[in-house]
């Protein structure tokens, strides 16, 4: 495998990309760039790295603290919430649906439920993803929605069944990703 | 404004369709009503004691936790307490009072149960002695729910408790067909 001598470390170009928002991504990834190629120049690619790995390690939580006063955190936990809250909304009405059998029953869902469910995550998922404006945040929200479904699967008390939560799981981002595609910019 | 607009159009239409059609399928002719059979390798004789006895019928309908005896005696006008967990509501306990209307061992026992501002309903078992040692099982309910947003409800609630007995009728088929292999 041949090496761009020029390249950062891969772990760390994916970690800024993480931490850095989108208005600041470029600037300190192009910054950062610039030294490290300068670095290895003279010193060598090692040093380089090195150089470039603890830069990225020390700017995560002043790249984080920017990200949350521009408020692409709100956006990130809005699509958190956008499939966690109806799943558990949802969980909340099934179990009362289940509650007012006469003869009582456990916490296994009938499939139509299942479905709703997984058509309530989709469909708030695309509504949240419709609010990115860029693929980059259409990326982090779709992530952030998968997230949210995990959440609400793990706090909901009715069984998930593993059929079940793979289509939660990837309903949500896909939603996401659906709804920015088809309603950016509207 | 145009975005309200539309989330407003949304809302609606997410409260007004699903209560329509709940309100159509609750005029259904079989709505609160629920049906199950099954063909038992028993004769009428012997399933009658899982339907009649408290201690066996928690065996097979599930979430029972206690059966309390018929009172005085079994027979038209007797009755019994059902108390049921519910898994749903915390393991909470709801205790089901059952009114005797009919007993005719070993062919037909029919009670009415309620709880106060819950439900009342009848479920009745028929057995049919096909022959040969085998025995079909008939268990038929109805419900009528106290609270408006439950009946409401009903065509959610109604499919899901026949699911339910669907399970425990099946259940008791393993139960007795195993018990008299036992024994053979």
């Amino acid at each position: 495998m041949i090496v761009d001598p020029f390249r950062p470390p891969a772990a760390f170009r994916l970690l800024l990309h993480a931490a850095a928002g989108e208005g600041h991504l470029d600037l300190v990834a192009g910054d950062l760039h610039e030294e490290f190629v300068y670095l290895c120049e003279r010193l060598g690619r090692g040093a380089g790295s090195r150089w470039y790995a603890a830069q990225v390690l020390r700017s995560i939580p002043q790249l984080l603290r920017l990200r949350i006063r521009s408020g692409e955190l709100t956006y990130l936990l809005s699509a958190m919430a956008s499939s966690a809250v109806p799943l558990l909304l949802l969980d909340r009405f099934w179990r009362f649906v289940y509650s007012q059998i006469p003869l009582k029953d456990g916490l296994d869902r009938a499939a139509g439920f299942l479905a709703a469910d997984v058509a309530a995550v989709c469909l708030a998922a695309a509504i949240s993803g419709a609010m990115a404006g860029s693929r980059r945040r259409a990326a982090m929200l779709s992530m952030a929605a998968a997230a949210g479904a995990g959440i609400g699967l793990w706090a909901s008390v009715g069984s998930a069944p593993i059929f079940y939560a793979v289509a939660v799981l990837l309903a949500a981002p896909a939603g996401s990703v659906v709804g920015f595609a088809k309603w950016r910019g509207k | 404004m145009k975005w309200l607009k539309r989330i407003a159009i949304v809302v609606a239409a997410l409260l007004i369709i699903p209560v329509l059609t709940l309100l159509i399928l609750g005029l259904r002719p079989g709505a609160g009503r629920s049906q199950a059979s099954v063909e038992i390798q028993a004769s009428p004789e012997q399933l009658w004691a899982w339907i009649d006895d408290g201690s066996r019928l928690k065996q097979w309908v599930s979430w029972t936790v206690d059966v309390k005896p018929w009172s005085p005696q079994a027979g038209p006008g007797a009755t019994r307490s059902m108390t049921m967990r519910d898994e749903n509501n915390g393991g909470m306990l709801m205790v089901i009072d059952s009114a005797c209307t009919e007993y005719a061992p070993p062919k037909t026992l029919a009670v009415h149960m309620s709880v106060p501002d819950e439900f009342e309903g009848q479920m009745t078992y028929r057995l049919t002695d096909l022959g040969n040692g085998r025995t079909r099982l008939d268990v038929n309910s109805s419900y009528r729910f106290s609270n408006a947003f439950v009946r409401l409800l009903e065509p959610l609630v109604t499919p899901s408790a026949r699911r339910k007995m669907e399970g425990d009728v099946a259940r008791l088929k393993t139960l007795v067909e195993s018990r008299a292999a036992e024994l053979r």
